[in-house]
Formats: structure tokens, C-alpha cells, sequence
């Protein structure tokens, strides 16, 4: 119970490593660096002017210790944000947060824009993966950004008006006309989806050969769901391809500045929708640090237990429909019965299957019931047996190994260049796993092991994930075998929704209580970000308080994205089959991608 | 039993007729109507549809089609723990030319609407529409800009599955409430034979079949143990 948490990540004194950082940039750019914002974020932000914005990013890319990823940028509607006391004036801000792995740091720049002139200089020369990033933030914000190749909208139809989330766009459905589709609008929508070839700086032909635009999807069986790729082919071979999204943008981001802080929780699930509540593990960590809330041992670990069991059923699902995806019929039958078995323990402690929602703002929803540790172990002792004869029967199979191996195959540098995270960046052999390097919810407590491949092929993703569920039991045992005492809600005013005891002991309780489940917890207005190792990689909430009992704003940096956007590279000049291979193996769900 | 009647012919896709297109009414069951002619003509009519229904109903191939989370729960009835081969409709199909139904299994966006139109235009005739979730029921959760609150928008949907996701023993519910509904229908025999209209029965609404039953129930099972 008294055991607090050690959140190195969140270190709220700012350390050595970051002042001397930030000393340097200024050093170099004098006033052009205007200033240094505290935030809970546990990273240095700073304000940087427009001009000098590609600069001060290429000088961080090329430090000794590099800041080697972009690992997300977004922007932010200030419009009608009251608490920013001591910040530059802005109308938006477009944020770039850079993730060092090497450094084993983060860094955020901030820059100012006015309504008049929404304009920044685009980053894809130093950041390729800012390509879709900064088309994101046109679509949400509209932002434009110069020297961009295709600047188009990603996550909304072409034919879309406005820029959602800017305050002054509409969230819900119903506070629109409702929808009608006649046979000429459906017609116009499908007119505006078709490919044009020379918006991507396609040619049509070659010398020898005209070319074939094929499209794979929008629903497609190995596409994971609603996912468009147009494939420029010569015979088989793919000369180019365009990865086309937002066939599954569900408004996760829009939604979350209209929920309370603790209603937005059931949304989160739906965003890696095959994880569970290992989505609620990054958001309810980031409301704490707003909070102040620290969390006892036995929360962490069953937040832990909880979270790894859905790392398993997740990788079980990958694992079939990767293999279903090579052309293997049976592996699919064997995976799901075993996240059949997995969703029987799911169920008894949480009441529901995929989305539980069940971690709570300073704790979880109810304690373990009597006799979890039984049905846990059941499961701990089912699996193992399992992965070794998937294996045997699988990894080793020949025609498997022949479609995989060297199949979509990137170094480290690569993967760096396009935001990979995750097993598929460590398949590459890189050892970053923020368990280890940067343990959160307790994480340093366990004795597991990272596995690590080194080709970064399809077949290295395929083995590295069932190692990884190998580790996963290792972790689920040791939870059954030092499971702490204590309670399972936090002893904190906003923890929500509050103990029900404390309820019935007087009418001021009775009040706070009713306040607290009705209007929802009010918190300070701050900024904070919690990244975790999710299913598909690295997962983070970076939320924006007001001061209100909604966020301001919630960016959701989800793994998928960037792992859709590295497709083209990898696949120019390979075949179709290749493709498929590489499809099944990123291991992507579309709701994870499109938010 | 109340029937509702459509007419291929009915369905002109005019520029300005909205989705779903064609003329709906509700009759009555037109089998009585042909009893009342010839009891013998009307047996036989009657005896051959019920054989026709029984075959249709029994042997539905799926079209594989997902867009979100209930999908994967979809996917689940198709694998061994749930096996929905004992229903006759393990078949899934990746054309949606050889399909008999599809599932809308997950939320239905803008963006992707007119392609779900689509789709459904290139599945052949008869074929029916389960809503699976409550995205495709009606939104559900989310009532955000980019969502169409609930499939019936636009597609004739026969079952509505509740749940956010449904488990798979829902959905297989679901799947024997259509297989229901079709033992009820009435379509022209061939394309020769007596009246074209395909007459679909209003089936009773499951919440209210069972609530005498469910509101029974006072206790129910604690959590504090599994």
C-alpha cells in the first residue's frame, strides 16, 4: 500500500541532461528559442520560432547523441484555452516531439501560428515521416505546410469541409443534418476516391510497359480491415504503391474534448481494439500525473497483469492472421481457441471480453474476485505447451520461412527514419522496449527479458512476437506469485469515481461524490504524456488540461500510423505476395491507425 | 404475420432517390391469398417455398467483410471454440458477388459509406443485412462527425445486434434470428412464376419476446468471485 510509484519517465525536476540541451539550443539560436514551457510531460518544451523551425530540428537530428525518430507531431487549437499563463501568443500551435533512443530521451518544440497566416515550412527532408504527420494536422487543423509533395486530406473524405478539430468545427454527428446518401452523392464520394496517378507523381507508362493501378481494399481480406493500398504494377511487380486511410476514423481526439476525464476511459479501449486495456494503461497514467495521483503496488501490478494478458491475445490474433495471410488455413483455428482461453480469465475478472474499460483514474474498476489466481494460472500453465508446437508446426515450416524470410526486410536506420516502434523496430535488432528503458505502472519489479531479432524481416516479426507472449507468461506467473495486499482505488480527492464507503459517511462526501460521477473530476490545467509499450509499439497520451472536467486537448500517437506510412519504401520494387507477407506481419488494427 | 413487400422494379436509381432505394409496404401474408384460390395450388406453393427457405437458410455464405472491433469478435464465431459450420454458414466468401449476407460488423464511417453501398449493390439477389454492434445499429458511442449514426441510413437491414462489441455467441443469435426470418419469406419461385415481390416477415422484436423472462431474474451473480 505504501510502496509509490517511481515514474522515472516523469521525473518533474528537470534533469542535468535536458538544461544542458536546452542551454546549447539557445546558445544557438539566441532569441529565436522563446522559451522554455513547464509542463508535466517530463521532457523539455520549447517555443521556437517559425524560421528557424527546420534548423533546430536538423541540429537535434545531428547531435552525438541523436534525436533519432520524430516521434509525433500534432497541433493544438489555442483559440479558447484560458490557462497559458507565461506562453507565447498563438491561435495554434503545431508541436514536434523527437524521441532519442540512443539518448534514451525526448524533447518537444513548440511553434506559434496566427489565423492569418497558418503556414510552417515542412520537415520531411529532415523527418521523412512527418509526410503524413503534417498532412494530419492540414486535415485536423488546416495548417498548411510549403514544399509539402501532397498536401491532401488523410483522415477525412476529399470532399470534406472544414477542419475538424479546430474549436469551431462540429463534433457530434447529431449536431449536423442526418445522413442521407442519395445515388448521385454516392456516386460523386466514389468519383472522388479514384486514384489519379499523377497527383503522386506517377507516370502512367514506361518505356516497355503501361502500367496497372490496382486496388487493394478498401476492403480487402488482408487488409486488417478498411485499409486502401494502390498498387502501380508492372506483371507482379510493384513499382510503386500509395497507402490510402482514414477509411476508419472514428474522431477519437474530438471526442475526448467532449467527454469527462473519466468517460473518455471506454474510448480508449476502441483505439488498439484488439488490446483492451492496455489502451487504458497510457491514458490513466497521464490523468494521474495531472492529478497527482500515486498509485499503490497491488494497482500496478494488476494493471500490469492485466495489461500483459491483452499483449498476449493480441499477439495471438496477429499470429493467426499472419499465418492466414501466407495461406495457412489452421493456425487462426489454434490461435483463437487459445484467446478463447485467454478472454475466459479476461472475463471473470473484468465482466467484459474486448473492451473492458476497467482501469479507473487512480486505480481499477473492482478488485480481483476470489479465485483469479486459479483460473490465471490455468492459462499460464496452457500457454507455453502451445507456443512451442506453433513453433515447431509454423515458424519452421518451410513454405513459411521461404515467404517470409528476408521478405520487407529494414535496418534500424530505417526504421528510425519512419517511427517504428514496437517488436517490428526491435526485429531489426534495435533493444528498445520502454518497459525496461523507461519503466512505468511498476514495470522494473519484474524479471522478464527483451527478445530481440536481427534481420527486421517478416519472419523476425512473426518469431519475435511469440517470444514475446513467452515473456508475457513469465510476467502473468510472477504477478500470481507476489500479488501485493492493498486497495484497488488510490486514497486521492480526484480519484474517480471516488471509494463508494466515503460515500455514506456525510452529506459533504455525498456531495463530492455526486460532483465527482456526475460532472466528472476537475483538473488542474497543465500538460502531461505517458508513452507505453503497447501491443504494436510504443502507444502515448498527450494530454492538455484546462483546468475543466474535459481535456482541452488529447493527441493519441498511436504505433500503426507511422507503420502504414513506411509500406511504400519497403515495397517498391517487390511483388504481390511480398506484400501480403509484410501486411500480415506489422501486425496493424485500423482504429489504431485512423484514431 | 405481417409482411413487408418490395419490388425489384421499384427500385430506379434516380440521381435525387436515396438510399435504400424502392418502395416498402407492409401486407399481409400472401400465401392466404392463394389458399383462398385453390387449396391444392396453395399447398404446393406453400410446401415448395418452406423447402426452398429451408435450403436457403441453411446453407448462407457470409461475405468476408469487417470494419472494426466486432470484426474480430465476428472472426471469432467463424474459428473452432464457436463454429458457426454448425449453422450452415462457414462459406465466407471474398466477393461480395458470392455472398448471401453481409455483416456489417463495426462502425460505419462517411469516408467508407458509398463503398458499403457499393458492396452491397454487387451482392446478388436474395440477400440480407445483419447490423452487427452498435455503431452499425446506430452509432452507438460515437456520435462524432465522421460517423453514420447507424447503417439503416441507407442500407434494409434484417437483424440488429446489440452489443459493443457482441460476443460471438450474439452474433450467432443473430445469424439464427435471420435463418428465422428467411423459413418466413416469401419470394417468387422463378422469375416466371406468379408474383415477383419478395415478401419479408416483420419478425417479433427479441427485447420484448423476452422481458417477461428477463425482468424475473432479482438476483444475480456477484462479482467478488469467478
Amino acid at each position: 500500500m505504501s510502496i509509490v510509484e517511481t515514474d522515472t519517465s516523469a521525473a518533474t525536476a528537470p534533469d542535468q541532461r535536458a538544461n544542458a540541451l536546452v542551454t546549447q539550443l539557445r546558445e544557438q539560436f539566441g532569441d529565436q528559442v522563446l522559451c522554455e514551457q513547464a509542463t508535466l510531460t517530463g521532457m523539455p518544451v520549447l517555443w521556437v520560432n517559425r524560421g528557424v523551425l527546420v534548423e533546430v530540428l536538423a541540429t537535434l537530428r545531428r547531435l552525438p547523441e541523436p534525436f533519432e525518430m520524430l516521434f509525433d507531431l500534432s497541433a493544438i487549437d489555442e483559440r479558447l484555452r484560458s490557462h497559458r499563463h507565461g506562453l507565447p501568443k498563438a491561435d495554434f500551435t503545431v508541436f514536434y516531439q523527437l524521441l532519442s533512443v540512443s539518448g534514451n530521451r525526448d524533447i518537444m518544440l513548440k511553434v506559434a501560428l496566427f489565423e492569418q497566416d497558418l503556414s510552417l515550412p515542412t520537415v520531411i527532408s529532415v523527418y521523412p515521416n512527418a509526410n503524413w504527420y503534417e498532412r494530419e494536422v492540414w486535415d485536423m487543423f488546416g495548417v498548411h505546410f510549403e514544399g509539402h509533395p501532397n498536401l491532401y486530406r488523410i483522415l477525412m473524405p476529399s470532399t470534406w469541409q472544414g477542419h475538424p478539430l479546430r474549436k469551431d468545427h462540429h463534433a457530434r454527428a447529431t449536431e449536423f443534418d442526418p445522413y442521407t446518401m442519395t445515388v448521385e452523392s454516392q456516386d460523386k464520394e466514389q468519383q472522388a476516391l479514384k486514384f489519379k496517378p499523377e497527383d503522386w507523381g506517377m507516370k502512367r507508362h514506361s518505356e516497355h510497359t503501361e502500367f496497372m493501378f490496382l486496388n487493394l481494399g478498401p476492403n480487402h481480406p488482408s487488409a486488417h480491415g478498411a485499409f486502401r493500398l494502390v498498387l502501380q504494377l508492372d506483371g507482379e511487380e510493384i513499382i510503386d504503391c500509395v497507402p490510402d486511410i482514414g477509411y476508419h476514423h472514428r474522431g477519437a481526439e474530438k471526442m475526448a474534448e467532449r467527454q469527462t476525464w473519466h468517460s473518455f476511459i471506454p474510448y480508449t479501449d476502441r483505439i488498439d481494439y484488439v488490446g483492451g486495456v492496455m489502451n487504458n494503461l497510457p491514458y490513466v497514467l497521464a490523468v494521474e500525473k495531472l492529478a497527482g495521483i500515486q498509485v499503490n503496488a497491488r494497482i500496478q501490478t494488476i494493471r500490469v497483469m492485466m495489461a500483459e494478458l491483452f499483449r498476449i491475445t493480441s499477439h495471438l490474433l496477429f499470429l493467426g492472421t499472419y499465418l492466414q495471410d501466407l495461406g495457412a488455413m489452421s493456425p487462426v483455428f489454434y490461435a483463437f481457441t487459445d484467446r478463447q482461453k485467454g478472454y475466459d480469465v479476461i472475463e471473470a475478472i473484468t465482466g467484459f471480453r474486448m473492451h473492458p474499460a476497467w482501469f479507473r483514474i487512480g486505480g481499477v474498476m473492482q478488485d480481483l474476485p476470489k479465485g483469479w489466481d486459479r483460473l490465471m494460472q490455468g492459462f499460464v500453465n496452457w500457454m507455453p505447451p502451445r507456443l512451442k508446437e506453433y513453433e515447431k508446426a509454423m515458424m519452421e515450416n518451410s513454405l513459411v520461412r521461404d515467404r517470409t524470410k528476408n521478405i520487407a526486410a529494414f535496418d534500424t536506420e530505417n526504421a528510425f527514419a519512419w517511427g517504428v516502434t514496437g517488436p517490428n523496430l526491435r526485429a531489426t535488432g534495435c533493444d528498445f522496449d520502454l518497459r525496461k528503458k523507461r519503466p512505468y505502472s511498476g514495470y522494473e519489479n519484474f524479471d522478464f527479458e527483451i527478445p530481440l531479432a536481427h534481420n527486421g524481416d517478416a519472419f523476425d516479426r512473426g518469431q519475435l512476437r511469440i517470444e514475446e507472449m513467452r515473456q508475457s507468461v513469465k510476467i502473468l506467473q510472477q504477478c500470481i506469485n507476489n500479488m501485493p495486499a492493498g486497495d484497488y482505488k488510490a486514497d486521492h480527492p480526484l480519484t474517480t469515481p471516488p471509494p463508494r464507503e466515503r460515500m455514506l459517511e456525510h452529506i459533504e462526501t455525498m456531495i463530492t461524490h455526486f460532483l465527482q460521477v456526475s460532472w466528472g473530476p476537475v483538473l488542474p490545467g497543465n500538460e502531461s504524456m505517458q508513452m507505453i509499450e503497447a501491443t504494436k509499439g510504443i502507444n502515448s497520451y498527450y494530454l492538455t488540461s484546462d483546468g475543466s472536467t474535459m481535456s482541452y486537448r488529447t493527441r493519441i500517437r498511436t504505433p500503426s500510423f507511422p507503420h502504414l506510412q513506411q509500406i511504400p519504401v519497403l515495397m517498391r520494387g517487390g511483388f504481390v505476395p511480398d506484400l501480403i507477407a509484410h501486411l500480415g506481419s506489422i501486425d496493424f488494427v485500423m482504429a489504431d491507425v485512423d484514431r | 404475420m405481417a409482411y413487408t413487400l418490395t419490388r425489384a422494379e421499384d427500385a430506379v436509381a434516380a440521381d435525387n432517390a436515396s438510399y435504400p432505394l424502392g418502395k416498402r409496404q407492409s401486407v399481409e401474408d400472401p400465401m392466404k391469398q392463394q389458399v383462398h384460390r385453390s387449396v391444392f395450388t396453395g399447398k404446393l406453393a406453400d410446401v415448395l417455398n418452406s423447402t426452398v427457405n429451408w435450403g436457403r437458410k441453411n446453407s448462407l455464405w457470409p461475405y468476408n467483410f469487417g470494419l472494426s472491433c466486432c470484426y474480430v469478435e465476428m472472426t471469432t464465431a467463424f474459428t473452432s471454440p464457436h463454429d458457426i459450420a454448425r449453422f450452415g454458414a462457414e462459406v465466407i466468401r471474398a466477393s461480395p458477388r458470392q455472398a448471401d449476407f453481409m455483416v456489417i460488423a463495426g462502425t460505419c464511417f462517411m469516408k467508407m459509406a458509398p463503398i458499403i453501398q457499393q458492396l452491397y449493390d454487387q451482392m446478388l439477389e436474395p440477400k440480407w443485412v445483419i447490423s452487427m454492434g452498435s455503431c452499425a445499429n446506430s452509432g452507438g458511442m460515437y456520435d462524432i462527425y465522421s460517423v453514420v449514426q447507424g447503417v439503416d441510413k441507407f442500407l434494409p437491414v434484417d437483424v440488429y445486434i446489440p452489443g459493443c462489441p457482441p460476443r460471438p455467441e450474439a452474433f450467432l443469435q443473430g445469424l439464427q434470428l435471420l435463418q428465422d426470418s428467411i423459413q418466413q419469406e416469401r419470394r417468387p419461385l422463378s422469375w416466371v412464376v406468379g408474383d415477383q415481390g419478395v415478401y419479408r416477415a416483420e419478425m417479433p422484436s427479441q427485447r420484448e419476446k423476452h422481458r417477461d423472462r428477463r425482468i424475473q431474474v432479482t438476483e444475480l451473480r456477484t462479482p467478488d468471485s469467478v
